[in-house]
């Protein structure tokens, strides 16, 4: 299996947790039109506020709780300016942005001015029989309790959003807010929840970062943010695409952090990438998607090179920045190349005034 | 109308700057001396003003480059990464083509990162025209690609041979901008924040393309009526945006201190760029106060760290708040004319 082995997998997963948390948040705030930019900041806070809280009761339940609180907080403000105010969404998460890389920044040497504080890392836990599943079993059923919460997450999600009122009045708001009070319900309040959610779940998704390695670095988040919005677009505003996308960066960074170890790219890697391009003609196809010319080109080719590679194992390594790069270039490629009229919800981003309808 | 314009142009200023200054109290440090520490920082000699009016250049040019994308109501977040792009394209020419006669070399080098910024800007432009994929996604996801191409740049093909920092050789003399004051940060470059300003001016609101860009930006479907083609309008302004973050990363390399390319020199300015252009409020010449505002800031914050020991930081608390109430009292006043923006994403 080469680099694909038992420790990769569990890497994948536990790297696949905070971008699960902070997706699934993005997509039910997408999903009732508000695009939160801001998600970034959200998760910074987690982090932050995650740790400190962690720190000062010493638990790391009340840590994560701190954490999400901190992103709620931020959504708070997003919802304010962007719902109430009527803001321009992306200009407001620009700014929440700056705002949680200062505070954290900020507090963070005013409270941890010393030497570098450790927190106690939180445990494994096993989940009996299926962790002893040879091979895969520890790897998958041995997580941190977040990771599992993480990945739980996600058919809650769906379920709320697909089988529920609540749900229903929310993809409303993201298609028609004026039908959501024309129904009786608030489009504004159904925002509100919407952003919410999506600042809780980025804070838990921050909070775990810090908490899971026990200690809390300036600007952790670190472009974890920007990942998660690229996930939701990338798995087309559905929770199961969304978990897809989110399990394709996840992974694709524990390979990245393997490989650095690696003299040369080991062929496995190769046979890998030579079947992206047909998984994802498959995929568009199975959903009776139009692909274009661009995009049958751009999928034949990276598979003929990989597939070239495949042959030629070519005794060389890869930058890391490049394997980093992957997820972001096959998203944009899935975009556009496979993207006939997206799935993005029509009145995504769009401020909605009540009166005016 | 000027002063209720001047009122509101200020206020978020004023009141962001209070709050720092609470913040800063807040941190056990005398405000006033951390506003005297940051002012000294910023004016308070040859080299600390020569560092602040150099501070402008980027912050006036991505100022505008946003300011052209949003007439036509596009959002081009993807400054950052357009920076990146031309400021790896100028290093390229100053690394390895030449030498040439000095005007020649560094005019080759600018050009070239104003095309590479457009090129790289021009992938979104295509993906929003041809394939309506929207644009806030997709530069964002190439701001995160461009930042992944310089970080192995320097690391890789363009290392210094010898050292461990992440930073390519230095460029030949003769691609450099020349500097205005010698031992300091300050070069030539600047002059171009001025031209800018005028040239972008007068391309929104003396020319015919100008017009059209903004007919498409208030109203894309009288637009279309009057026979304009938004597409296409639309596209080069997004190009034309791009471009001018392109001369950013140009400027930023060819015209900075250190004459070398390295891994994180657009520190941001993209998106601060923005911040700037929404304190101009979309205003042309508003760019460069609002500029010097926000260079102030950068350039004074760092003897404010040292002198009275307040994290430098407090300057993205500021900034993060001026956006806020920009952002949310702005459109309060002039709501009209933002209304229905992205709607046609």
């Amino acid at each position: 299996m080469g680099p694909f082995d038992a420790f990769w997998l569990a890497t994948a997963v536990r790297l696949t947790a905070p971008l699960l948390f902070a997706s699934t948040g993005e997509l039910v705030s997408e999903r009732s039109g508000i695009l939160n930019v801001g998600l970034e900041g959200m998760m910074l806070s987690g982090a932050f506020f995650g740790f400190l809280t962690s720190y000062l009761t010493g638990s790391t339940v009340l840590g994560l709780l701190g954490g999400g609180l901190a992103g709620m907080s931020v959504a708070a403000v997003m919802a304010v300016l962007a719902i109430n105010a009527r803001a321009d969404q992306v200009i407001v998460g620009i700014g929440l942005n700056i705002l949680a890389l200062g505070v954290t920044t900020f507090v963070f040497r005013e409270v941890f001015a010393g030497p570098q504080v450790i927190l106690e890392r939180p445990g494994m836990v096993r989940i009996p029989l299926l962790a002893d599943i040879p091979g895969i079993g520890s790897a998958l059923f041995a997580q941190p309790l977040l990771v599992y919460l993480a990945f739980l997450n996600v058919p809650v999600v769906w379920f709320v959003l697909n089988k529920t009122s609540i749900g229903l009045a929310m993809r409303a708001a993201g298609e028609v807010p004026e039908a959501v009070d024309a129904a009786g319900s608030s489009a504004a309040g159904v925002r509100w929840f919407g952003t919410l959610t999506a600042g809780l779940l980025a804070g838990f998704g921050g909070a775990f970062l810090s908490l899971e390695l026990g200690i809390f670095v300036e600007a952790m988040s670190s472009g974890k943010g920007f990942l998660a919005l690229a996930a939701v677009i990338f798995g087309r505003w559905r929770p199961g695409g969304v978990l897809a996308a989110c399990v394709l960066f996840g992974s694709a960074d524990a390979l990245q952090l393997r490989l650095q170890a690696e003299s040369s790219v080991p062929v496995e890697v190769w046979v890998v990438l030579a079947l992206v391009g047909p998984a994802l003609v498959v995929v568009a196809l199975s959903r009776r998607r139009r692909i274009s010319a661009a995009g049958w080109v751009a999928a034949a080719t990276g598979s003929a090179v990989f597939a070239a590679l495949t042959v030629i194992q070519p005794d060389a390594t890869l930058p890391n920045q490049l394997w980093r790069a992957m997820p972001f270039v096959v998203s944009l490629v899935a975009l556009g190349g496979f993207a006939g009229r997206s799935r993005m919800p029509t009145a995504l981003a769009v401020p909605y005034r009540r009166s005016s309808a | 109308v000027v002063a209720r314009t001047l009122i509101v142009v200020l206020a978020p200023i004023v009141l962001a700057i209070a709050v720092s200054m609470v913040v800063i109290a807040l941190a056990g440090a005398p405000p006033v001396e951390a506003m005297d520490a940051l002012l000294n920082g910023a004016f308070g000699g040859k080299v600390q003003l020569a560092r602040t009016i150099s501070f402008m250049l980027p912050l006036t040019l991505v100022a505008l480059g946003w300011i052209v994308a949003f007439t036509a109501r596009r959002v081009n977040v993807g400054l950052e990464g357009q920076i990146v792009m031309g400021g790896i394209a100028a290093a390229g020419v100053g690394l390895y083509l030449g030498p040439w006669p000095a005007p020649v070399h560094l005019a080759v080098g600018m050009l070239a990162a104003a095309a590479a910024g457009m090129l790289y800007g021009g992938i979104a432009a295509w993906l929003w025209a041809s394939r309506h994929v929207n644009e806030i996604i997709s530069t964002l996801l190439l701001n995160l690609i461009a930042l992944e191409i310089v970080g192995w740049l320097v690391r890789g093909p363009m290392h210094e041979a010898g050292t461990t920092f992440p930073r390519s050789e230095p460029i030949a003399e003769t691609v450099r901008w020349p500097f205005v004051i010698p031992h300091t940060s300050l070069s030539w470059a600047i002059v171009l924040a001025p031209v800018a300003v005028v040239v972008i001016w007068f391309v929104l609101r003396r020319t015919t393309f100008g017009m059209s860009l903004r007919i498409t930006g208030a109203n894309r479907r009288a637009a279309e009526y009057a026979g304009i083609d938004t597409t296409k309008v639309t596209v080069i302004a997004l190009l034309v945006s791009a471009g001018m973050a392109g001369i950013t990363g140009g400027a930023l390399i060819l015209g900075g201190e250190t004459g070398r390319l390295s891994d994180g020199f657009s520190a941001s300015l993209g998106f601060e760029g923005i911040v700037v252009a929404l304190v101009a409020r979309n205003n042309p010449w508003g760019v460069l106060p609002a500029a010097l505002l926000f260079a102030v800031l950068e350039s004074g914050s760092g003897l404010m760290e040292t002198r009275v020991g307040v994290a430098a930081e407090v300057v993205l608390i500021t900034q993060g708040i001026v956006i806020l109430i920009v952002a949310g009292a702005g459109f309060l006043l002039d709501r009209p004319a933002m209304v229905g923006r992205a709607a046609d994403a």
